[in-house]
């Protein structure tokens, strides 16, 4: 079959051009001398700077023609072609150097392709990540300014408290009668409770607002006296409540103490509110062969319900019995988030016998 | 950190002299792969990316500091001391020209001479003096910029070259020339085109030779002849090479000119 090349290079549904080594056009097609307004021949003889515009110049000569002469082609650029009439018009654009003998560049072949429609559509994706890039930062803006709230709010709301539990110290060294004693006992347990109240809304407003749930790792030799004295602390302020406890922790840790700390007293907590108080509470803690700290806490009464079971580590869950003291119902989301900052996980089981939450991290 | 790695910097051949060659704006050093090898027998060459462009460390980019040429400069200070130059020469196309001017006028002792290939002092027309361009071509460039980031796309994505023709690029196929961010490359040529450093030619001590191009839109012969007019004592070469980049289209003329020079 005969094939008429130079119909095709003509007649070719793009755009094609020879350019001499100093940067004459040496022949257009057809499709790019009606594309930019010429009558046919009209561009041959031209510079090829003559069908860039400005910054189309500037680029090939600044980075297209040393590329070319570095790689022998370039492909997909995208840049704008200078009509007759002075217009600009969107092309995409590919190209070879053919080299002398000695390597030198010899003639530039050129091909265009038409690309307004996808100019537009890169010029509406640049703008909408531009807004994507400024809500974000805006929203960092935000970002910052909660986490300034919130560092405030803790402190000003621990301050007050301090003092509380200071007076309420002092005033129990005082001789007393036996219902001031009792009330002194109550306001302990107060304080004890809005100070682990503050702690779990802060880490709260931390993971969820904030940057997360920050941890200052260190290794602690033995994590029982910090587990005892939360122990300690809240069974003062439920004196008609058995806790049991038991430990077997006999390897360092590397954790962050006093979240570990909140973790016990949140699943404490959460036990002394929704368990049976004719019931002991057992409180369990021991390192493993396996590299392992493991807590757990278990009480009696009414299993959780099944359904109740799946939300259970979602902020603001309350529980459905009476007696409820926690207060936001942020004590086993708060637990759960520390032991994932951990590595580690937050577990329930819950049955007839017992509900027991379990918390077990790489030590 | 040192500013070796932060510029990509190169250093072959053996000499007492050292010969530091910078690229100009739009790509890196590969601009000199022609040109810097036939110096290695004699000097010590030292080859270099500016931050943003080829192999420099990206985040060492700062776009206070780059705003004008004398962030590049204080670069090229850092350079030389590191590597100890003294009384070196500094090549420097395009752009780079003007960064060297301003690198020894730092620093005298690092460069004796300075050979500037397609120099400009000033790219804008200003009363008399004709740099090439109108403010408004200029502007139309910075704009290009932000309307059409994707015209530097060439330069971004690695290239794959049959390496039969040119054997001496095959340990490279892969590797992408002229690399430039999009967003830097806009910074740069802001800090490129309008720049301004005719004030800086008469202080010049250096020995300084202008290879100057025909035909070349970017720096035309008016603009070699007038800083050949500003620095003085200064020898202006005029190329048989058309175009702004001689380094690649004639490397051996340009070679044996800073030769007949050095």
């Amino acid at each position: 079959m005969d094939v008429d090349y130079k119909q095709l290079f003509d007649d070719a549904p793009c755009g094609h051009l020879l350019v001499s080594a100093d940067g004459i056009i040496l022949r257009a097609n057809t499709w790019l001398t009606d594309l930019l307004g010429y009558p046919i021949g009209g561009i041959d003889g031209k510079r090829l700077r003559d069908i860039f515009g400005m910054s189309g110049r500037i680029l090939y000569e600044t980075n297209l023609a040393p590329l070319l002469r570095l790689q022998r082609t370039i492909s997909e650029v995208t840049l704008d072609l200078k009509r007759s009439d002075g217009t600009a018009i969107p092309v995409i654009m590919g190209a070879s150097m053919v080299a002398d003998p000695s390597g030198l560049p010899h003639m530039t072949r050129i091909a265009f392709l038409q690309a307004g429609e996808r100019r537009l559509y890169e010029r509406e994706l640049l703008s909408a990540r531009d807004d994507a890039e400024q809500g974000l930062r805006q929203q960092q803006a935000h970002g910052e300014l909660r986490e300034q709230f919130i560092a405030v709010l803790g402190h000003d709301l621990r301050n007050p408290l301090g003092s509380m539990s200071a007076a309420t110290r002092m005033l129990a060294k005082e001789t007393l009668s036996d219902r001031g004693r009792q009330v002194i006992g109550l306001m302990q347990g107060s304080v004890l409770r809005m100070s682990g109240l503050i702690d779990n809304v802060l880490d709260f407003a931390r993971a969820r607002l904030g940057s997360g749930i920050g941890l200052d790792l260190q290794t602690h030799e033995s994590l029982e006296p910090l587990i005892d004295q939360v122990v300690q602390e809240l069974r003062a302020s439920s004196p008609d409540h058995q806790v049991q406890t038991s430990y077997a922790i006999t390897h360092p840790v590397r954790c962050d103490v006093s979240k570990i700390g909140q973790i016990a007293s949140n699943l404490l907590g959460n036990a002394l509110s929704h368990g049976d108080p004719a019931q002991p509470i057992r409180v369990h803690a021991e390192t493993t062969t396996s590299g392992e700290f493991r807590l757990w806490v278990a009480n009696g009464g009414s299993p959780i319900a099944q359904d109740a079971l799946t939300k259970l580590f979602d902020p603001f869950v309350r529980g459905q019995s009476g007696g409820y003291r926690e207060g936001l119902g942020l004590g086993l989301y708060i637990a759960h988030e520390i032991a994932k900052a951990h590595g580690g996980t937050l577990t329930v089981t819950s049955t007839e016998n017992e509900t027991r939450f379990i918390f077990e991290m790489p030590r | 950190m040192s500013s070796l790695s932060r510029n990509n910097v190169k250093v072959s051949g053996s000499g007492s002299r050292t010969i530091l060659f910078a690229h100009g704006f739009g790509c890196d050093q590969a601009m000199w792969r022609f040109v810097a090898p036939h110096f290695e027998k004699t000097f010590k060459v030292v080859s270099m990316d500016h931050v943003g462009a080829g192999g420099s460390d990206l985040d060492a980019y700062d776009s206070e500091k780059y705003a004008s040429l004398d962030g590049y400069a204080s670069d090229i200070v850092e350079i030389a001391r590191e590597l100890g130059i003294q009384n070196g020469i500094f090549v420097g196309h395009s752009v780079s020209a003007m960064i060297g001017v301003l690198a020894s006028l730092k620093a005298p002792e690092i460069f004796d001479t300075l050979i500037m290939v397609g120099p400009s002092p000033r790219y804008i027309d200003d009363g008399d003096y004709v740099g090439g361009f109108g403010a408004s071509d200029i502007e139309e460039l910075l704009a290009s910029f932000a309307d059409n980031p994707l015209a530097w796309s060439a330069a971004m994505a690695p290239t794959i070259m049959g390496n039969q023709e040119r054997p001496e690029l095959g340990q490279e196929l892969t590797q992408s020339f002229c690399r430039t961010d999009p967003r830097i490359a806009h910074e740069f040529a802001r800090a490129t085109f309008t720049s301004d450093n005719r004030a800086d030619l008469p202080k010049v001590t250096a020995r300084t030779l202008i290879l100057q191009c025909r035909d070349d839109i970017i720096a035309g012969e008016n603009v070699g002849e007038y800083v050949r007019q500003n620095i003085d004592g200064s020898t202006l070469v005029l190329l048989d090479a058309t175009g702004h980049c001689p380094n690649l289209s004639a490397p051996a003329e340009v070679t044996r000119a800073i030769k007949d020079f050095g």
